[in-house]
């Protein structure tokens, strides 16, 4: 009978969170807090508190302040940004809960920068939009990951976990291996968080870690996905760096001259919307292109400036490195003078389905899913990608918020547990075989191959932002003569293995992007069908599910209380 | 492609950047305990590598133009 050490190096314990990112480093530490004897154990593919994209962004925090309107942010956030399809519970939650994070998070030893009254320092997107952002340094992660440490948080660093154990109907832990030596791991805990991003596609650069790991294994393990049709999220990007262009949105122009942006963005909006790109693709559908970003009209460029870099009252020499670094080597590489800059869309994705409850619990008895894994799933953020859900800094906070609330609710599960899961033996050995199948393949396809196939169905604006019935199912196909191949990926070491699991995850994501879409017989937010132009409230004010059941996608609608939510359309 | 450039005279094979890493480019040398470029493919120029070596032994060029890109029109 085989035995789970027999498999390779078994580790043991109460809570097991697969990431350590700023999301799992919030729940690890917020678990402790809740029940410091309980041991906690994170796992990242990478390093801890190096990973994940909090310390590669712009070190913005969204809130209220306690004097700010929640109503009325409420109801701006319903009616201009998440068309009518948040849970507005939850929305209410999140951002009144927001500048208590922000208090909490300085217990741990993260800089919130102040103004010299001690009041937070914060900057706002653009005039008018009814939300702060507090401002951190790059060195967050590495400020929380000293702190949980601290607490005698256990990590473990180069570790891709894959599948998730369960014990009848409880998750039980996770199988993975050392993508440094191929060393297999059983991790067994009486509850898991997943905290490993969402699904970027790996095309966006600084985007390269959302690889969806922590979704696909939510999935195939049984837990429901919702809001998987708003995952197609973009950045404006320089076409000879794609580094990104921000604020391009409002600035864009044709070949021939003519400002485009302004028939479908009369005034400064929260962030970008699929409107815009859909303006630039029927631009150069028409051949009006190249469409070039004014840049001696970007006003948000400036206020990018002073949000992500250092000032006087808010000094971030780690940013500002980072970003002198970043854009400014694909500035001085840039090979065009003047202010008239090409831009295209850079896909980015943003899917971030897993559904969850108000406590971040998932679907299945046992699993949590906090961050970016779950940040759409959730349903505070409506019908738009999450993060940012065009609303800046929100990554961030969520990550926060719901590590927190989920980190807390683990820990109660993990100590409430009547009798302690148990890693069957045989099923582990299952998902080794599986797992490491590719290992052995000679003659195979390689992940790269897939994952630019995958890339290529995706970022195309005609099947992923500007979506109609024929094109998606002419995506769909795609994406599933994808999958046939899955089968056929072969890793010539540990590196590349993780790889071949990651396009399964892209391949999984990308078939729920797509049948979810098609179920949305209407346009909504960041959602846009040519052959449904309208909002239709009566038949989609809905939430579309996906599953697995017995191998095959499953696709249902779940009402939403829309009766208890004040906001109505 | 992108390079990354290591001075092995420089670094002081600290693993700063064998750790800095989100994407696992680098692997470690045991013998000459030194970090190895194992997956230049996989860099995206996030420079964190470069940003926090603490001698300056690390530079990281990107390669723009070979980044590749899908249709998208």
């Amino acid at each position: 009978m085989t035995s789970l050490d027999s498999l390779g190096t078994v580790l043991s314990t109460e809570l097991l969170v697969v990431g350590g990112g700023i999301a799992g480093l919030a729940a690890a530490i917020s678990a402790k807090e809740a029940a410091p004897d309980l041991d906690v154990l994170v796992v990242d593919k990478a390093t801890n508190g190096w990973g994940g994209k909090a310390n590669k962004g712009g070190g913005n925090l969204a809130y209220l302040d306690p004097e700010d309107d929640l109503d009325a942010f409420v109801e701006f956030r319903v009616r201009q940004v998440g068309g009518y399809l948040e849970d507005q519970e939850l929305l209410r939650d999140f951002m009144s809960e927001t500048y208590g994070v922000l208090q909490r998070v300085q217990e741990w030893g993260v800089t919130v920068f102040k103004n010299p009254d001690g009041s937070l320092l914060y900057v706002r997107w653009a005039d008018r939009m009814p939300w702060r952002m507090a401002l951190c340094e790059h060195d967050i992660t590495m400020s929380m990951l000293q702190h949980a440490k601290k607490l005698g948080v256990r990590f473990v660093d180069h570790v891709a976990l894959v599948y998730l154990l369960h014990d009848g109907g409880r998750t039980a832990g996770a199988v993975g291996f050392s993508v440094l030596d191929g060393t297999c791991f059983i991790v067994t805990a009486k509850a898991t968080i997943l905290a490993n991003s969402n699904q970027c596609y790996r095309l966006m650069r600084r985007w390269a870690s959302g690889r969806g790991d922590g979704i696909a294994a939510a999935y195939r393990a049984g837990a429901q996905m919702r809001n998987a049709e708003f995952g197609s999220f973009i950045n404006w990007v320089f076409a000879d760096t794609k580094e990104v262009c921000q604020g391009a949105e409002d600035v864009l122009y044709n070949a021939k001259g003519e400002n485009i942006s302004k028939a479908v963005r009369p005034e400064i909006e929260a962030d970008v919307h699929s409107k815009e790109v859909v303006a630039w693709w029927k631009e150069m559908k028409a051949g009006n292109g190249p469409i070039c970003a004014n840049m001696a009209e970007n006003y948000i460029m400036n206020v990018a400036s002073e949000a992500f870099h250092s000032d006087a009252a808010a000094v971030r020499p780690l940013a500002t490195a980072f970003w002198t670094r970043t854009i400014g080597k694909a500035m001085a590489a840039s090979k065009k003078p003047g202010p008239m800059q090409e831009v295209m869309p850079g896909f980015i994705g943003e899917q971030s389905c897993v559904k969850v409850d108000h406590h971040m619990a998932t679907t299945l008895p046992g699993l949590y899913a906090i961050g970016d894994t779950s940040a759409t799933g959730s349903g505070w953020a409506g019908a738009v990608p999450t993060p940012p859900g065009r609303m800046r800094g929100a990554g961030l906070m969520n990550a926060l918020w719901s590590g927190m609330r989920g980190g807390a609710a683990a820990a109660a599960a993990a100590r409430g547990a009547k009798g302690d899961p148990v890693a069957n033996a045989e099923q582990a050995a299952e998902l080794k075989t599986r797992m490491f199948a590719p290992l052995g393949r000679s003659g195979g396809v390689e992940a790269q191959e897939l994952i630019r196939a995958v890339q290529q169905v995706m970022a195309p604006v005609g099947y992923s932002i500007y979506k109609r019935q024929d094109r998606l199912e002419e995506a769909l196909g795609k994406v599933l003569a994808i999958k046939e191949r899955l089968p056929e990926l072969s890793a010539k070491d540990p590196h590349y293995l993780a790889a071949c699991n990651e396009v399964g995850a892209m391949v999984m994501c990308a078939e729920a992007f797509y049948r979810t879409s098609m179920e949305r017989k209407e346009s909504r937010g960041w959602h846009m069908r040519e052959d449904y132009p309208d909002r239709d409230d009566a038949a989609y004010r809905k939430w579309i599910v996906a599953e697995d059941r017995g191998g095959e996608m499953v696709v249902s609608f779940e009402d939403m209380p829309a009766d208890r939510y004040p906001i109505k359309p | 492609m992108n390079t990354v450039n290591i001075d092995r005279d420089l670094c002081t094979s600290c693993g700063t950047c064998f750790d800095a890493c989100f994407v696992n480019v680098f692997r470690w040398d045991d013998v000459e305990d030194a970090p190895v470029v194992a997956y230049p493919e996989d860099c995206v120029e996030c420079n964190k590598c470069e940003l926090f070596c603490p001698v300056d032994a690390i530079a990281v060029v990107p390669d723009y133009d070979g980044i590749w890109w899908p249709q998208i029109v």
